[in-house]
This record gives C-alpha cells, structure tokens and sequence, in this order.
C-alpha cells in the first residue's frame, strides 16, 4: 500500500511542482530533498512509466490529420498494457489509439518546438461530438488516443486525494520527461463511477483534464446557464470579455412503452391440442417466435450540434431546445437480453433429454398393463366407448377404432402422459391412411407425403446434408411430433409414450401387411439418418412379405382348383401334362414357404409324383429320369443336394424363370437361345449391418484362407444366380453362365477353321479355367432351381423382427438423439423461412449455421461432445430466432407496411434494418422525415398514455388541444452538453488556448469532465 | 494397431472386371504377380501401412468384384472411402469406355464429398494397346482424378500410384482429420470482445 508515501504527499507534490519550475539542472537536488524513506520506489514507478512511455513510441507525436465525422466510433482502436507497481500496488497502464488510416509520420519529421499536442487541438473539433459507441474518455474530452493508469485489483481504488495527486504528480513528472504527446490518464475512486483525472503537455501548453461527478444534478446547473456560469468561472479568463463559448447539446429521449405496437406475437398453440378442435397439421410445425417483445428501449437523441452561446436560451425557467426542432436526430434501441424464443425453447428442451438414462419402463412402467391379463372385452368397450366419446373430430370409423384397439389401448389412459384424444390425433397425423376409408389402408404409394418437392436435386441435397430425412417424411414429422410433445405434454414420458405408441403401430404394420406411409421408395437410403434406413427396411420386408403372401395364395387357389379339376376329371391322364406340370409346381411353391418338416413331406410327395410326372410329361428324355430317379432312396443325410436332384427329376428340365434372351447368344452345346433369369434381388442393408457385415469380412484378415472364406461368404448370390440360370436354360454349362455373367472371362478369338470360313473360337479365360476355382466350385453345387423356389437371401421376417427389436429397445433419451438430426434440419427450414425479409446479415449467420449443423450432425459418434455441439447448434439458432424477432417487432412499430408513400417505407425499411446492425442509427430529416414522424407519433401517443387522456375524443381540435397541454415528448432522460471555447490562459498575453468541458446531465448522474487548458511559457 | 499411425485410410478398387483390381492390388500389398488370380466374388479387403512425407498411414483397401450383377451389393461399401482407384485395362477399350458409369455410380455411393479419384491405366506390359495414354490423361483432367498408367505385371507405376493418393488425401483438409474438434469462427464470439471495461459500447445511459 502507499502508507510510506502518504507520509509526505505535501512535500513530493510540491517537490514537482519546483523542478518544473525551476527547469533540468536542480532536478537531482530536489530528489535529494524529497522524501528518503519513499524516494526509491517512488523514483522506480516513475522511471518505469518513462519507460512504457518510450516503448510505446508516444513522445514527441506529430498530430495526424483532422479525425473525418464519425471516425471516433468507426475507426478501428487499438489496445496496449503493461503493468507498472509502485511498491506493492499494480497498476495497470493501458494504451488506447485509434488506428490512423493514413501513414503516421515518424517522430524524427516533426522537430517544430511549439506543435500542439493531437489532444489539445482535438479539444475544438466538432465532428466527433457524442460518438455513439467510444470509450468513456473518449466521448468526454474527445481524444484519439490516451493512456489510462489504473489500480489493477478490482478492490484496489485510489479512494484519498492524496494518493491521487500522488499519482498524478508521477505522470506529470514522466510525461514532462518524455515528451509525451499523448494525454496520461489516472482513474480514481471506485471504478464503477469512472472518475479521471489527467495532464496532456506538449507545444507549450499544457491541459488539465479535471471531473465532478455527483449523484444528483444541483438545480442551479440543471440548464445550460448554469452549466456556463461553471465553465466560464473554472477558466477564470484574465481577459475584460470573455470570448462566446460555443455549445453542443444532445437530449436523449427514452420510449419503452409500446402502447400502440404492443408485442403481437401469436401466443404458441399450448392450448391447441387440447382443445383438439385444431387438425393434427399443427405438429407438423416447429413454433417460432419471441414470447416477449425482444425490442424494449427505443432512445432518440436529438443534437444540436454548434450553437453560440448567445443564441439560445436554456435556463431554469424556459427552454428553447424543443426536440422536434433539433437539426439532427438519431435512435438507438435497447433489446432486451435473451428474450425466450420459441423455437430455440423448444429445441433446447428437446437436445436436453438426450441426456438422459431411464428406460421405457422406468418411465412408464406404472402404466403398462400386462400383455397377460389384456381383457378382450374390456379392449372393445374402450373402443366402443371411444366411439361414443363426444369428439370434435370426424367420427373415426369402426374398423379404424377397431384396428386402433390393438395396439393403443395399453394404458389406462387418464395415466398417460399422453390423453387419448391427442395420441389419436398425433397417430393420425403421422399415418394419415390409417383414417382414409376403405380400410385395407396400405397399398397407396408412399411417396405420396412430401409432395413434387423430392424432385429436385436441391431438395434432395438438403437433408443429405444433415443426414437427415425428406422434409416431410414420417421420421420428419415424427420429430416434430416428439419436439412438441416433450414440450407441451410431458417431457420425457411423453416422448417414451409416443414412442411405444409408434413402435407398436410399427408391429402391427409389419404383421398385417400395411406398408408404411410416408417413407422414401426401396432399399435404404444411406445417406439418411439411420431411423429412416431402419424403417424403410422395414418397408422393405413388409412389401417382400406381402407379395410372397399374395402368390401363396394365388398358388394355394390354382391348386384348390387343379385339385378340383384333377377330381373331376379323373381319367383324363396324359391329356392334361401342362396342367399337371402347374400341379407340381405348386407344391414346390409350398415347400418353399414352409420348414424343414414340411419341406420332407412335399419332397415325398414329389418323389411319388415323379412317375406320374415323367409318363405325362412327353418332352423328357426317359432315359435321364430314369438314372436320375435313383438317389431318391438315400435321402438320410443331405436332403438338400438330394432334393436338387429330385427337381431335376421332376420339374426343371422344363425351363422356369426366364426373365428374357440375353441378346442373340445361344447355348453352347445347343442352339436354344441364352436366357437371363430372373433372379433374386439382393437384401437391403441398413447402415449399421453394412458395418458390421464390413467388419466380419475385414476380420477374416488379409490371408489366403480369409480371402477364400470371404469369397464363400459372399457367393450366396452367386450362387443363387447360378441356380436360377440352370433353371432358366436347361442345357447350359459354366461357359454359357460366364458369357452372361462375366463377359470379360469369355475370350473370342478369331480362327480359320480348315474350311477355310473364319469362326470365332471362344473359351474362358485363364482364372476361370483354375481348377478348383469358386467359381466352379460353386457352378458344381448349383442345382437348377429358378429364384423363385430358392432359398430366400432375404429373410424378411428375421430382418423386419430386428428392426422392431432396434426400435424397441431404444431408451427414450436415445429416441431423442435419432431424431435431432430430423429436427435441426427443421429449425434451419423454419428459420430460413422466417428470415426471408431479414436483414442480409442473418444470410452468413444461417449459413454459418448450416454449415456447422452439417458437420455435427454427420459426425458419426453419438458422445457427449456432439450433445455439446448440438447444444451449440441450438444456441445459434436462438440466437437467429432472436435477430428475426426483433427485425419483426421493428417493423411492426416502425409500421413499415403501412407507410403511406413507397419512397417512405423504402426509407423506413432501410432505417429498420440498420437499426439491427448498428448502434446507433442516424434519422434523416430529423423530426421531419418518415422515420422522424414515426418515432414522433409513438412518444406522443405514449405520453398521452402515460398522461392517461381518454383515445376517444379525435376531433382535431381537441387534439390539437390535447398536444397543447400535454409535450410530445417526456423530459429528456439525459442531456449533454459540450462547451467549447479559445482563451489566452493563465495572463492576458498569454496564447489562446482550447478549453473544454463535457457535461452529463442523467437522472442520478452528473457529471462535468473538463479540459482547460494553459500556456506553460510565461507561467 | 501401432500407435505412431497417422489415421487409418478406406480406399476402394473399382472397375470393369478382369481389368487387373485384384492384381494391382496384390502387386502393391505383397509386391506378386499371379496371372491365375479367381474372379473374385463381392469385395475382397487387404491392409497395408504406407509411409508417405513421414507420415504413416493404415490402409484399407476394399477391392470390388467387377461384374454387372455384382454392382447391386459392392455400392454399399463404397461408404466413408477416402480415397477411390478407378482401373481401366489400356488393351480393353471397352473397359475405359465403362469408366463414366463407374464414376456416376461412385458419385451417387460415396458419403465423403471431396473423395480423392484416382485413374489407373492397367496392363501396359501388353503389346495390345486400345486406349492410349493421352484419352486416359483427358479423361481424368475432366474428372478431376490422378492419372497413371501401370502394369501389375511388371510392377510399373504401381507403388507410385498408391503413394500419390495416399498423399493427396492426407493433404485433403477434412477428408481424414477426426471432426471433433470445431473450426472456424463461432457466431457468439463476435459480440463478447469489445466488452472490456470501457473500451466497447458505452452509452449515455
């Protein structure tokens, strides 16, 4: 602390005073005289400001050119610290500099002696006055650039005037001794109250800068006469009549009540879905929008900017500085601090039960009645009463009730975190075919939903960018759903309801063949988010299953009618071979569907038949059927081999599963043509299968035998083709299949033959000719089965039972994080929806926000650091929503649709949307132009507010009247004042020197910060 | 895994089959050449870790059976690949004709954006030349890929042609770095700098 230095303030004080006096040569022996227990330290701070002073490059500064308007608060500053201690206590000294645009003259070209410093000839420029974003000094004394000496702690504060003339004393000393050009600041008293006191010398003058803060304004400066008298007595001018002080006012007006453009913000539809007399559209849309006015403060200045003295009167009594009369007017606004948003609420909400660790059950468990003791009865007289229910909604038909009752009927449902009524109306909204009549509700191309938009490329590229879904989709709309639900009607049970709800529709669908609505056509879509994958595999396996389901049928009905034809006409033989060879095949058809068990009883019945088969059947060579017949004794332990065999028996010698000619190649070894077959499409495959299936083969390792068994892995389809090409061309061999498949491994070449005719001789190619080679090896094991009677690559069923199995067993938290991608992707559509009149600054916001969305959504991991990250992206997008808000609430106050002349609300726009990017935004035609009456109407009609006339009476007059005794405007919550004037300081013959003071005028702050400045030469 | 890995690579060998995938790949991974190598039969998966620039990468490769039929299932692993070598046989002209689809197939399969293409000409040890090297060279300047002619026979060009992916995609920004970490600048950021003391908006009141 100071205590050593408090000692002598007096005599250090005075100590400096003489050794500027008195010049250089006595300055050792005033060291000498000051105090010797302080003297050290004190001589140690000093130096050290010497030294930073130096380091800085600020002795000895030429002035830079006149500053241009506005450039205070346009210009770039810069900033520079060190810390300086004196004894014990910190201080930090910190440059601040406007950045000059133009080169700097270096201080070796300014020799001139009498140069006035930059701060001291700022003092009279005027084209800076009340910059509207500056630091405090700045605004104030109107310098360009200054250092600050302040305590460094926060507690630390020079409280006692002596510390302060202490320290002020030390900068004159280091300023006088450097030639410092630029004006050395000392903040004392407590920070907040931004007290500072200062010395700029230079050209042999030298100004003081000198503050009064008060709390209260005393009433004898409360005007402009007052607050003359002051500065005219702090510069006591030695001249008879003092030169007129030349002044600048600016009153700042504060209007926070909206009375005529309150917030119209439509409340969000909390109510809605209760009221359930609203579609189910209405979860199909994120809410958006700010629940309170974002914009709370509008602040009009109104500045007059160079006014003599003599011109004006303000005084305690009368005023002529009416508002509407002020040359210049500017507005800024105040907005009010996180204002809650909507849409940004809502996404929070929802990232934030990503977190989460309970399961279903936890969360639910009290609620799920037992499968077992599901009563029948109780099921259908929930369902009766549902329809009996009083509902605003078009009465749900009986079969759509009825096909509701199995799967939603699991609660008790005044437990629910979800009602009845709504969960219906959700469900609906998510599978509107299940409403549509006519029951059977599949069967409708699921495309539909999203409409022509899936055309484009555009479209497409969007969600593949957030690996997310078609717009539109059922997972899309599925987030929605979730979205509004956890934050209107419980949170995480209720997002764990509709879940199960979803999962149960899910099974349902998959058992009763109703394909799902609103999912992109085919396999998987990697590009995806991995719901829709698991989904439209889920489609996937519902259409295979159907369709196989249908042609059991059809097959069964032709057998029931062979068989039917067959007893009727039971003498009818060989006559009926192609209705036999029908017969046949249908029971194959069923052994294709069914186990293993059915699967030895048909191949009996087959091998009965085949006696039958081969007399009726005239096309086959008897001989094979006859050597081929016989391995259908030993059928003990492959039965598999053996029943290819009795196909060939039996059946395939007839061609099955053609699909068409493969171009015009005949058969090798017969001049049948070469057919395609029809094949067996391979399984779909989700992202995560791929993975693992990607795995299982990377682990098989790089070695031969991994390789090998890779290959076998994989030659299901080969195989499958393989069989499904015997099928298809009875007398082909692996030559032909090459040709079809692998054309490359078919070499022509052309010959002579000895003839003479050129023929093209063909064989395979060398590594299809190894021995031993899978491909061989798997063309010997194919039977010739055509795909339709082969063993599914496919299974549907064990595929669609994984998926519902994924979907259960995902935790409600884990739902939450399936779903966000489809949900951020949402948000960014609604907000570049909203934002389409936005000011062109929110364009690089959104696609600041579209870029990040993409890369934290498409970053595969699910881990903490992508909660982080979403948490983020949904700050960002408040962040948006917030922007928009305000832009809106401007525009609904400023009136802007409403303006009565386009050139008007071009200006208005304009004058709105700089509102939004800069702090202060300057009015044109002051009072007098369209923003000016704008803003001129809302503080009149607020003051009327406050002043509580009745809104009725609008006769002109009356008005006219009202206006009359009621001032448009409240008083002015700050006024501000700059004085300026040139006097010869301290003696008459002294030069004329700038002198300033600033004069703050607020409510519980007043303040006067003056520069006055002195000719050092005859002093 | 060694610990001084710079990042593990999935690069893929995609084209017409019998254009030597399996024999490039084999050349470069055990540095053989066997003329009876099998059809092979799906996707094949090899590992070699190569050090270009001092850096040492792990790489996957993923070689493709390249028959029609096939082409329904080996797309699917054309997921999260780096890096793509496209082989057309230099006596196939057929082979190079193909090359457009293989590309338009890649385009519609791949999930990383800016994937590093590569153009190998095969099977120049052969007499029989149908594509000459200057079609090669246009194709793969109108496709943006790496061009190079080679011979798994006779191991030319080969090794050159995994180390140039290999390096152009370690110089790819983005395409291997783990994403964890954000870049750029955040939006929220913007507003808090000029908050320091005094220095920044300062209001009348």
């Amino acid at each position: 602390m100071l205590v050593t230095s408090d000692l002598q303030p007096e005599l250090s004080q005075s100590s400096v005073r003489t050794t500027m006096a008195e010049g250089g040569e006595e300055e050792s022996e005033v060291f000498e005289i000051t105090d010797f227990t302080t003297a050290s330290e004190w001589e140690r701070f000093v130096a050290r400001i010497e030294e930073v002073i130096n380091e800085w490059k600020l002795a000895n500064l030429a002035p830079g050119p006149p500053l241009l308007k506005g450039e205070l608060s346009t210009g770039e500053w810069e900033d520079r610290s060190e810390v300086v201690t004196f004894a014990d206590v910190r201080f930090g000294m910190t440059l601040h500099r406007l950045k000059e645009k133009q080169q700097v003259q270096t201080p070796g070209d300014m020799e001139e002696e009498d140069c006035q410093p930059q701060a001291i000839q700022d003092l009279l420029a005027m084209e800076n006055d009340f910059p509207p974003r500056a630091h405090c000094l700045c605004r104030w004394f109107g310098v360009r650039s200054f250092v600050v000496l302040a305590p460094g702690g926060h507690s630390d504060s020079i409280q006692s005037e002596s510390k302060a003339s202490l320290l002020l004393s030390s900068i004159s000393i280091a300023v006088n001794n450097t030639g410092c050009s630029v004006p050395v600041f000392v903040q004392t008293q407590q920070k907040w109250r931004r007290m500072y006191q200062g010395v700029c010398e230079g050209g042999g003058l030298r100004t003081n800068y000198d503050m009064v803060h008060l709390k209260r304004i005393p009433p004898q400066y409360d005007h402009l006469a007052g607050l003359l008298d002051v500065f005219k007595s702090k510069i006591a001018c030695p001249l008879p009549a003092l030169p007129p002080v030349t002044v600048s006012v600016r009153f700042t007006y504060i209007l926070s009540d909206w009375t005529q453009s309150a917030w119209t913000q439509e409340p969000p539809d909390f109510d809605i879905p209760y009221g359930g007399n609203v579609g189910g559209a209405e979860f199909g849309k994120l809410p958006f929008g700010a629940l309170e006015d974002p914009v709370s403060e509008l602040h009009l200045s109104t500045t007059w900017p160079c006014l003599s003295e003599e011109m004006i009167v303000d005084n305690s009594v009368y005023s002529d500085l009416d508002p509407l009369q002020a040359p210049q007017w500017s507005v800024r606004v105040r907005m009010t601090d996180n204002p809650q948003c909507l849409l940004g609420d809502y996404l929070s909400e929802f990232v934030k039960i990503c977190h989460s660790l309970e399961s279903t059950d936890q969360l639910l468990g009290g609620l799920v009645l037992d499968d077992d003791d599901k009563d029948p009865s109780r099921d259908v007289s929930a369902a009766l009463q549902r329809l009996t229910e009083p509902s605003p909604l078009p009465l749900p038909t009986i079969s759509d009730v009825v096909s509701n009752m199995k799967t939603r009927t699991k609660f008790r449902r005044k437990e629910a975190p979800i009602g009845g009524e709504l969960l219906n109306m959700i469900l609906q909204f998510l599978f509107p075919d299940a409403a549509l009549e006519g029951f059977p509700r599949a069967e409708k191309p699921s495309t539909e939903q999203g409409g022509e938009k899936q055309d484009t490329a555009e479209y497409k590229e969007t969600y593949r960018q957030y690996k997310s879904s078609p717009e539109g989709s059922l997972v899309y709309q599925l987030a929605l759903c979730m979205c509004v639900v956890n934050s209107n009607h419980g949170g995480l049970r209720a997002v764990a309801h509709l879940w199960q709800e979803f999962v149960l529709e899910m099974r349902y669908r998959w058992e009763n063949n109703y394909s799902i609505p609103g999912l992109p056509e085919g396999s998987p879509d990697m590009s995806a988010c991995l719901l829709l994958q698991k989904l439209q595999m889920l489609n996937c396996c519902i259409q295979r299953k159907t369709a196989r389901e249908a042609r059991m049928k059809e097959a069964a009905n032709q057998q029931a009618s062979a068989a039917a034809a067959v007893q009727d006409k039971p003498a009818r033989g060989s006559t009926s071979a192609g209705s036999d060879g029908w017969d046949v095949e249908d029971s194959d058809e069923e052994f294709f569907e069914c186990e293993t068990e059915m699967e030895m009883e048909t191949e009996e019945n087959i091998a009965s038949n085949s006696d039958a088969d081969s007399a009726q059947n005239n096309t086959l060579p008897k001989g094979k059927v006859a050597s081929n017949s016989q391995p259908s004794n030993d059928r003990t332990n492959m039965h598999k081999s053996e029943s290819a065999v009795s196909f060939k028996d039996t059946v395939t010698s007839q061609p099955e599963g053609r699909l068409k000619q493969c171009g015009d190649l005949c058969l090798l070894d017969s001049s049948e043509p070469l057919y395609i077959p029809i094949t067996q499409e391979p399984g779909p495959m989700t992202e995560d299968m791929l993975e693992q299936h990607a795995e299982v083969l990377a682990k098989l390792g790089t070695s031969a035998e991994g390789a090998h068994l890779r290959a076998r892995m994989q030659s299901a389809c080969l195989l499958s083709d393989m069989e499904a090409f015997k099928a298809a061309n009875p007398a082909c061999k692996l030559e032909d299949f090459v040709r079809w498949y692998s054309p490359r491994d078919w070499i022509e070449e052309p010959l002579t033959d000895e003839t003479g005719q050129r023929v093209l001789k063909g064989e395979l190619s060398p590594r299809m000719r190894i021995p031993g080679n899978m491909w061989c090896e798997v063309w010997d094991s194919a039977r010739p089965v055509p795909a339709r009677k082969q063993k599914r690559l496919f299974d549907d069923t064990k595929e669609a039972e994984k998926v519902l199995h994924f979907l259960a067993a995902l935790r409600p938290a884990q739902v939450a994080l399936q779903l966000t991608p489809m949900l951020v992707h949402a948000a960014i559509l609604r907000v570049e929806e909203e934002g389409e009149t936005s000011p062109p600054a929110l364009a690089t916001m959104l696609a600041q926000i579209q870029a990040r969305a993409s890369k934290v959504l498409r970053a595969p991991n699910m881990d903490a650091q992508k909660c982080e990250d979403l948490m983020e992206l949904v700050r960002q997008v408040t962040l948006v929503e917030t922007v928009i808000a305000r832009a809106r609430s401007l525009r609904a106050k400023f009136n802007t649709e409403k303006a009565r002349s386009d050139d008007g609300a071009q200006e208005l726009e304009r004058f709105v949307s700089s509102l939004l990017e800069q702090p202060e935004v300057k009015v044109i035609g002051a009072g007098r132009g369209p923003a000016g009456t704008v803003i001129h109407k809302l503080f009149a009609t607020a003051q009327k507010a406050a002043h509580s006339f009745d809104d009725d009476d609008h006769s002109p007059s009356e008005h006219r009247a009202e206006l009359d005794s009621c001032p448009d405007f409240p008083r002015p919550a700050g006024r501000e004042y700059i004085l300026r004037t040139t006097v010869p300081r301290p003696c008459p013959v002294s030069r004329p020197c700038p002198q300033r003071m600033f004069c703050t005028l607020i409510k519980e702050d007043f303040r006067l910060a003056g520069a006055f400045t002195s000719d050092t030469t005859f002093m | 895994m060694d610990d001084d890995v710079l990042t593990t690579l999935k690069i893929l060998i995609i084209g017409e089959s019998g254009v030597g995938k399996s024999s490039l790949l084999l050349r470069f991974t055990d540095d053989t050449f066997d003329p009876e190598i099998a059809a092979t039969i799906g996707v094949d998966f090899k590992v070699k870790t190569l050090t270009v620039d001092g850096n040492k990468a792990k790489l996957a490769i993923w070689d493709t059976a390249g028959q029609e039929r096939f082409r329904t299932l080996t797309p699917s692993y054309y997921r999260g690949a780096q890096g793509v070598i496209l082989v057309y046989d230099v006596s196939s002209r057929n082979s190079f004709n193909r090359l457009e689809q293989w590309l338009s197939e890649l385009e519609t399969f791949s999930t990383k954006q800016d994937i590093v293409k590569m153009l190998v000409g095969n099977k120049i040890d052969k007499d029989k030349k149908e594509v000459d090297r200057n079609e090669g060279l246009k194709f793969a300047r109108k496709h943006q890929m790496l061009f190079i002619e080679a011979s798994a026979k006779t191991r030319e060009g080969v090794q050159c042609a995994f180390e140039e992916l290999v390096e152009k995609i370690i110089q790819t920004p983005g395409l291997w770095e783990s994403d964890s970490q954000p870049k750029g600048v955040s939006l929220t950021d913007t507003g808090s700098a000029a908050v320091n003391s005094c220095a920044g908006y300062c209001s009348l009141v």
